[in-house]
């Protein structure tokens, strides 16, 4: 009975499944875009190869919202009289904003890689002259760029002189001396990642680091990667909380629309059923097992489309990652399921309490 | 004369309706007693109060007063859902109009009715079915939606519908307003068949007096009261009548 009242009424049916869709594919495309994003910086950070982060006092965990105020010496204050530290390598942050948001590491190439290891080179070299810039593979497939290609960053012009695998930081990188001329922040810089010898305990090196610079903030890499959980980004879920209920409401909205329109059009059908024998409760159950049927679609509709969508916006945007985990699907999911529920429980009610007699008579 | 059963009995039964300021009085005080196996027509002019005391006698509604005993169970005091229970398992209902499920088969349409009866497969249902539809000569016909199907098929199908949990009473509100007369004939006999094959109770309202001579009955109605029974039952007939 369920089926072929979805069947007789296809487009009705479709318009309903195509919503439940749209919402499933709002919430995880858009917390996918979100977590992914902020993961995705996270395991970048980590891909710098480094095991502490030293930062000015009061700084940000979001990297992207320091300031370069750290005298460059510090580094290698840290690096000559704390035991145990192997680099230290200052990095000076500048965030672009032309064609985009990205974060530019300026960075001493001989420190970065004594932290971190070497770059992989998929493409070019290491910058070497003035106005050369070093660009990571998705930048350059997002921006179309090969070695020698100029791109506008910074209100300035830059020649792309390498293009490295992604992981280490950010996605591009300049000599710390230009970004410390283009910033007016001579002999700054706005972080330091430092490197422990094979064999020291982290937390050692940390806690000798915190008494040398008291004040400063010093964290494991390891803890700033839980900090840069999207649950501990500010917010961040605020946001994902407004998005899945506007999706949710979206859900309820053409849920209860779909199911109070048929209940109009059924008014005669539910009389039949009713002078069958058929008891208010079973009405309720018929009209919320239609809607679970429309949700359970949508949502197989939806995460399909989701898919589609992600792998889109990857393939546009290829700095943009999505993820798509098994909890925001099964989340959408009852959150599809929810919509349903609250969209049909008035409609199912109506639909129970209607007369039977009044019910068969209408036209 | 022979002891017998009344499986339906009526007794002073009114029904008042509220049309604005006007209260209007379908029924005035209706006292119907129906013998078991019996197939009576219910007769009288439009008006009369025939379809209301249908849907009294098919606990489709509750009376204004008196009393309306199936197998001496006062459904008048019952609430909606006591009254829905009585439906889904003591009476079967004919239309004028079919009111077939036009998304369903001729077949979901009388499943729809073993879905909501609960009447499992096997125990003798699915051979009771057969039989039906045998009788009913609508076997091969059970693919087909109502629109694919003749006024007279679909009346047939809605028939198989009715009985196929062999309800107590069948009731039916004018079965062959929308027929032709030869469909009507098909119907009326049919009705005649199931009656003395299955034994099947059956009240048949119309305001066709040709309907009349199909059956073992007639009772005339005129302004809300019964002016007529051909074949009335009286007190020392009833065997076990609970009121």
């Amino acid at each position: 009975m369920i089926f072929a009242s979805l069947i007789s009424r296809p487009v009705r049916t479709l318009v309903s499944v195509l919503a439940v869709a749209l919402e499933v594919t709002m919430i995880l495309v858009i917390v996918g875009l979100t977590t992914g994003i902020a993961k995705e910086s996270g395991r970048r950070i980590v891909g710098v190869g480094a095991d502490i982060l030293l930062q000015g006092p009061n700084s940000s965990y979001m990297l992207a919202l320091s300031s370069g105020t750290l005298p460059v010496a510090i580094g290698g204050k840290v690096k000559s009289d704390v035991p145990g530290v192997k680099a230290v390598a200052p990095v000076l942050l500048q965030t672009n904003s032309q064609g985009g948001l990205d974060l530019v590491y300026g960075i001493d190439p001989v420190s970065f890689e004594a932290v971190g290891g070497p770059f992989h080179f998929l493409d070019g070299q290491m910058f070497s002259k003035p106005g050369e810039i070093v660009v990571d593979d998705l930048y350059a497939r997002s921006k179309k760029l090969r070695p020698g290609a100029r791109i506008e960053l910074l209100s300035q012009t830059f020649t792309v002189s390498g293009i490295v695998e992604n992981g280490k930081g950010a996605r591009l990188f300049l000599p710390i001396g230009l970004a410390q001329e283009m910033t007016g922040a001579a002999n700054k810089a706005t972080l330091f990642y430092v490197k422990v010898d094979e064999g020291q305990d982290v937390d050692a090196v940390k806690t000798a680091i915190e008494k040398f610079l008291q004040g400063y903030k010093v964290t494991r890499m390891s803890d700033l990667m839980s900090q840069m959980a999207p649950s501990k980004i500010p917010g961040l879920e605020p946001f994902l909380r407004t998005v899945v209920f506007i999706a949710v409401a979206v859900g309820v909205l053409v849920i209860f629309l779909s199911m109070y329109t048929t209940i109009t059009e059924r008014t005669r059908e539910i009389g039949i059923l009713r002078s069958l024998g058929a008891s208010k409760t079973y009405i309720v159950v018929l009209i919320f097992e239609e809607s679970i049927v429309v949700c359970l679609l949508g949502v197989i509709v939806g995460v399909f489309a989701s898919k589609m969508v992600a792998g889109t916006i990857v393939k546009v945007f290829p700095t943009l990652i999505v993820t798509m985990t098994a909890e925001w699907y099964l989340k959408a999911a009852g959150f599809a399921l929810l919509s349903g529920i609250i969209g049909s429980f008035y409609p199912s009610l109506k639909a129970a309490k209607l007369d039977p007699i009044e019910a068969l008579a209408y036209e | 004369m022979s002891k017998c059963r009344a499986i339906l009995e009526t007794v002073d039964l009114r029904k008042t309706y509220r049309l604005g300021d006007v209260d209007v009085e379908a029924l005035r005080g209706v006292n119907l007693r129906i013998r078991e196996t019996e197939l009576a027509a219910i007769m009288g002019p439009s008006g009369c109060g025939k379809s209301t005391l249908m849907h009294l006698l098919g606990a489709m509604a509750k009376p204004t007063g008196g009393r309306v005993l199936i197998n001496g169970r006062d459904i008048a005091m019952m609430n909606d859902g006591q009254r829905t229970e009585v439906r889904r398992k003591q009476i079967g209902f004919v239309f004028q109009k079919f009111n077939l499920l036009p998304i369903l088969t001729a077949r979901g349409n009388i499943e729809v009715a073993r879905t909501i009866q609960g009447t499992a497969r096997g125990d003798g249902h699915d051979e009771h079915l057969a039989e039906l539809l045998r009788l009913l000569m609508i076997e091969d016909k059970m693919g087909r939606k109502p629109s694919k199907l003749s006024g007279g098929e679909q009346q047939r199908v809605a028939i198989a519908r009715a009985v196929v949990n062999r309800p107590a009473i069948l009731l039916a509100d004018e079965p062959t307003g929308a027929l032709d007369s030869k469909n009507s004939e098909i119907v009326l006999n049919m009705f005649r068949e199931l009656n003395r094959k299955f034994k099947q109770t059956i009240i048949l309202v119309t305001h066709n007096p040709e309907l009349a001579a199909y059956t073992d009955r007639l009772i005339e109605m005129r302004d809300g009261l019964v002016v007529h029974d051909s074949n009335p039952v009286g007190d020392e007939e009833i065997s076990t009548l609970v009121i």
